[in-house]
């Protein structure tokens, strides 16, 4: 599996993504920049860069991270080490992918709870071939943000 | 403590009122854009994986036909002051760019599944990634060589070939005088000492064929001048808000 024509993000997707439209206008929010990383072939890589990426998180001295990652499948590997990193790091994290009702993460971990949101909007159990039905939508990154505030929150106390 | 302004952005957006075809490429901040194919042989002839392309202009009451698989969505905009995050960017509204693949064999370029068929059906159109329903698409339907659709350097030269016609009009755009402009907005990449410290992370294709990410290309969501997050090593990258929300990633999946 990888990503799918419901779930790829396109270049204009990217050009207005509701995801940093909704934490770069929070007032609550000091937003530090955007992490990218790729999703390797190679599972020593996935796991290699995942976790430089939870160590850039710590080094900036983030108090959270929204994480989402594009598509599902073996893409999940990398996803759940970046979780879990993350978490081990002390950083709150709130994710998003699409997960959908044809199963399970092929891999999961204690630090993916609650704080995991769905993408997925197609009612089938197959991909569906269709640009942007599977895409993230601003409800679902409203849920991600209150669910980090709340980690966050937890956190410190 | 108050709030620090690290960088401002500025996007002028230029209604486009019409698309059609004629001798010349043009467009013009009133709104009228003018397409021709006189540069596809050049453009085709100039990549080895490509064996043709062809440019239909999709008006919003012509979404019943047939579509080849799609690989991107493209807004169209150019770098008029400054880089890529920063300066004055112009983009077009009402028109997107749209890329599809097939080879000579008949076999979708795809990676997870293909996006063929009925254009109205295979599109969930108004969404953040996808053309408002109202958008003029020019589509450009590659036919690659075979086998071709499977290998990276073949979606990667049908996104160059796109690019490399689309900086025609970029080259156009960056003298629009901005006062013509539909709508001006403005960004800023603010710091809020003493707010939670939140990062964005993004995992992103990084495995071969149409399962790739071009990074900081020249103009805005561009390809020329950017390179792959493969060639990268996958490892991670860090981008300021508006060098995002500018364009500073092509999706190559």
């Amino acid at each position: 599996m990888g990503v799918g024509p419901s779930a790829k993000e396109t270049s204009l997707h990217h050009f207005r993504d509701p995801l940093l439209d909704l934490i770069s206008s929070d007032e609550d929010i000091d937003l530090l920049g955007i992490i990218l990383f790729g999703s390797s072939d190679k599972y020593s890589e996935k796991i290699l860069t995942s976790t430089r990426a939870a160590i850039w998180a710590q080094g900036m001295r983030a108090d959270g991270a929204v994480i989402f990652c594009e598509g599902s499948g073996n893409n999940h590997v990398d996803f759940a080490n970046a979780c879990e990193q993350l978490s081990r790091r002390g950083v709150a994290l709130a994710g998003l992918t699409v997960i959908g009702k044809n199963g399970q993460f092929v891999v999961t971990n204690d630090y993916m709870n609650d704080n995991i949101i769905d993408v997925c909007k197609s009612k089938g159990t197959v991909e569906p071939c269709i640009i942007g039905e599977n895409n993230l939508s601003y409800d679902d990154c409203k849920k991600a943000l209150s669910i980090l505030k709340i980690k966050m929150n937890k956190n410190k106390s | 403590m108050a709030d620090i302004d690290l960088g401002r952005l500025v996007i002028r957006a230029f209604d486009i009122k019409s698309v059609s075809w004629g001798d010349e490429m043009k467009v013009t901040p009133q709104g009228e854009m003018i397409i021709s194919k006189s540069m596809l042989p050049d453009l085709v002839s100039s990549m080895d994986t490509i064996e043709a392309v062809d440019i239909r202009l999709i008006q919003p009451d012509e979404h019943d036909q047939w579509t080849n698989t799609i690989l991107d969505i493209i807004p169209i905009s150019t770098k008029a002051l400054g880089v890529v995050g920063e300066g004055i960017t112009h983009t077009l509204t009402g028109v997107c760019a749209m890329i599809t693949a097939v080879d000579t064999e008949g076999k979708q370029c795809h990676e997870f599944g293909s996006s063929e068929g009925n254009l109205k059906e295979k599109i969930i159109f108004d969404n953040p990634g996808t053309p408002s329903s109202t958008d003029v698409i020019i589509s450009f339907d590659v036919t690659l060589k075979a086998g071709m659709g499977q290998e990276r350097k073949g979606p990667y030269q049908a996104h160059l070939l796109c690019d490399r016609f689309l900086q025609v009009y970029r080259e156009q755009m960056k003298n629009f005088d901005g006062k013509l402009c539909s709508a001006r907005n403005e960004f800023h990449n603010i710091s809020r000492p003493g707010k939670k410290r939140v990062v964005i992370i993004r995992e992103v294709a990084g495995q071969g064929a149409m399962y790739d990410m071009q990074l900081f290309p020249h103009e805005p969501s561009g390809v020329e001048g950017g390179r792959s997050i493969i060639d990268m090593g996958n490892m991670p990258i860090l981008v300021t808000p508006n060098e995002y929300r500018d364009g500073i990633l092509h999706s190559m999946q």
